[in-house]
């Protein structure tokens, strides 16, 4: 018993370890592209190092927490789901470390009449993430309150649709003196950006639905 | 020869065991919460606990229905009970090894010309009745209690899920407990008025007749748990999988409780003390009131979910079980009586409403009670053993685990 009580500790520290590391790699984000919009390369290079640190220690606890969920026999009932939801998240902070990566490797050249769209995409994006963490962690302590708090996710994800569309119509027919592959990159990038909230919302979909099951 | 009259006994404690245990732990182990391993060995243990220390109450009952006062009788009882268990199993209709006994007595009790006692009959059949509905409210009662927890408390899943784990181990042993307590009855019950055997000191206490026969009664069940009840367990556990595991929770107690107040003699005089009517010590079935604490958590949640021809099928079985039992035993005592000549059992005067006759077909023989000294003895050590045994496995297997572990996380660093 006494094995299994630090196992309970130490899984659900685990598991807001984890929730710590999402959390915190889309703040990094944030200022990562800022800095990157800034041209300030040395705290984009600074914030690239730090996403990619806390990317590969979200691996390692993603890794150790389904390992002690299945060789503890540990929430039987919802391993699975809670298993696909550490996953999904996973890949929110994935797509923040690839999505830095991809402007340190290609150096996207964004125009400064952009500047303004490309930070309310990001904005609107990482605020998605941002409040899907909270919903998470609701979910293993108050499932009751998990469905209110997904409405921001909801909410957020559909304002980076918004942005990103006109943003890319902006592109395509406003910006006259750009040519078909410049245009192309920048909605490549904006299409990365907004994959957060893409998952954002993939993780609230399935938080919803993981909350009624526990509250039924 | 009396020793082997026993292993009709035996046997029916075996399938008790194999099929009833489930009820207890099914869901725990079925939901993978407990491991078989674990529950098997907890109830193993808490059913023999149960049937030696709180196994005479049931047992009276079942004896003023009919005291079967020839081993030959007993053995011919046990045996058509546990025949009806197998033969209704076999062509899956739901039965209940409390009916098929109580079926068999009357049987015994029509072929010798023993008057059935119509008080302690109307008390088994209400009891029938009444434990799932019993169930079905301790069920609903229990749920909203660990609902209003569950909402209140704001636990972290994991650890509400590591109490429901605990829970599940120390209902899951009460359950056991109970399920010893109350249902040894079926088991042992038409033995003890043919055995008098001489009281067994074990150094920290002494073991009464009865005591001897619960034990090795209980010895039985736990074998039917160890040997056979894996396979019900994982198919009754996937049954109920669909509850949730406060739900599974909820039921086992609900069960354990009410098979414990209908073989506790503390409770009953309790009742008594306060001016209440006594409660009945009666064997109750533990599917039965399984069954029913499921169906008191659906219509808590709303009665769409109820299947009703559940319901009706465990009413075919309330009727058919006994009579399938009885007709078995009137004929099968009529050939163990006609044909291979041993006494079943003879005519008594009525059994009076609070004394068991002590008739007895077995003095004291030290002979006998030298063997079930020994017999006893002797299983209490292989008990040791495989405790020992299991102890020294579970230690090796979380060693090796340790070591892979270890191995794992240093290659993935």
């Amino acid at each position: 018993m006494a094995l299994f009580k630090r196992t309970t500790k130490d899984l659900i520290l685990k598991i807001d370890e984890f929730f710590d590391n999402v959390d915190i790699g889309l703040l990094v984000f944030r200022e990562g592209v800022k800095a990157y919009l800034e041209k300030d390369m040395e705290a984009f290079d600074r914030h690239i190092r730090k996403v990619e640190l806390l990317e590969s220690n979200a691996d390692k606890l993603q890794r150790s927490i389904e390992n002690e969920m299945i060789t503890h026999s540990i929430l039987p009932q919802h391993r699975g789901e809670v298993s696909t939801l550490i996953d999904v998240l996973d890949e929110i902070i994935d797509t923040a470390k690839s999505t830095l990566n991809e402007f340190s490797n290609e150096m996207p050249e964004i125009p400064s009449s952009l500047n303004h769209n490309f930070l309310s995409i990001m904005e609107a994006s990482v605020n998605a993430g941002e409040e899907l963490i909270p919903a998470a962690r609701a979910y293993f302590k108050s499932p009751y309150t998990v469905r209110e708090k997904l409405l921001k996710v909801y909410y957020f994800e559909s304002e980076t649709d918004k942005i990103s569309r006109s943003a890319t119509r902006f592109i395509f027919q406003e910006m006259k003196e750009l040519d078909l592959a410049h245009k192309s990159h920048l909605r490549y990038i904006i299409s990365h950006i907004e994959k957060i909230s893409d998952n954002a919302q993939k993780a609230a979909d399935l938080l919803s639905a993981m909350a009624i099951k526990i509250v039924m | 020869m009396i020793l082997l009259f026993l292993t009709s006994g035996l046997f029916l404690g075996w399938s008790l065991g194999a099929n009833d245990a489930s009820n207890v732990f099914g869901s725990a182990v079925g939901s993978r919460m407990v491991s078989f391993r674990k529950a098997a060995f907890i109830a193993s243990v808490f059913v023999i606990l149960g049937a030696v220390i709180q196994g005479a109450g049931a047992a009276g009952t079942l004896g003023k229905l009919g005291a079967v006062n020839a081993v030959g009788g007993s053995f011919t009882v046990a045996l058509t009970a546990a025949v009806t268990v197998y033969l209704m199993t076999k062509f899956a209709l739901p039965v209940s090894t409390t009916q098929a006994i109580v079926g068999a007595i009357i049987g015994w009790n029509l072929f010798t010309g023993n008057q059935t006692d119509g008080r302690a009959m109307t008390q088994i059949v209400t009891t029938w009745i009444s434990g799932p509905i019993i169930g079905a409210l301790f069920a609903i009662i229990l749920y909203m209690v660990v609902k209003t927890i569950k909402k209140n408390s704001s636990l972290h899943l994991i650890r509400f899920e590591s109490y429901i784990r605990k829970g599940l181990i120390i209902v899951g042993a009460f359950g056991a407990y109970s399920l010893g307590a109350n249902n040894i009855a079926n088991v042992m019950g038409v033995f003890i008025p043919a055995f008098n055997l001489q009281e067994l000191n074990l150094g920290l206490f002494t073991l009464s007749s009865a005591q001897q026969l619960f034990l090795l009664g209980g010895l039985a069940i736990a074998a039917g748990i160890l040997t056979y009840s894996k396979k019900v367990m994982e198919t009754i556990g996937s049954n109920i999988v669909e509850l949730s595991s406060e739900a599974a929770l909820v039921v086992v107690l609900a069960q354990a409780l009410v098979l414990f107040i209908f073989s506790s003699s503390f409770l009953s005089n309790s009742f008594v003390r306060i001016g209440l009517p006594p409660i009945p010590m009666v064997p109750v079935s533990s599917s039965q009131v399984v069954i029913g604490s499921v169906i008191g958590i659906g219509l808590y949640k709303g009665a769409r979910n109820i299947n009703f021809r559940i319901l009706g099928e465990i009413s075919a079985g309330w009727i058919a079980t006994p009579i399938l039992s009885g007709l078995l035993a009137f004929i099968s005592l009529f050939f163990v009586k006609n044909i291979f000549g041993i006494d079943v059992g003879r005519k008594t005067e009525l059994i009076k409403e609070t004394t068991i006759q002590p008739i007895s077909v077995t003095t004291a023989d030290p002979n006998i009670s030298n063997i079930m000294q020994y017999l006893i003895l002797g299983l209490l050590v292989a008990g040791a053993v495989a405790v020992l045994y299991y102890y020294f496995l579970e230690r090796k297997k979380k060693l090796e685990f340790q070591k892979s572990e270890e191995k794992f996380w240093k290659n993935i660093k």
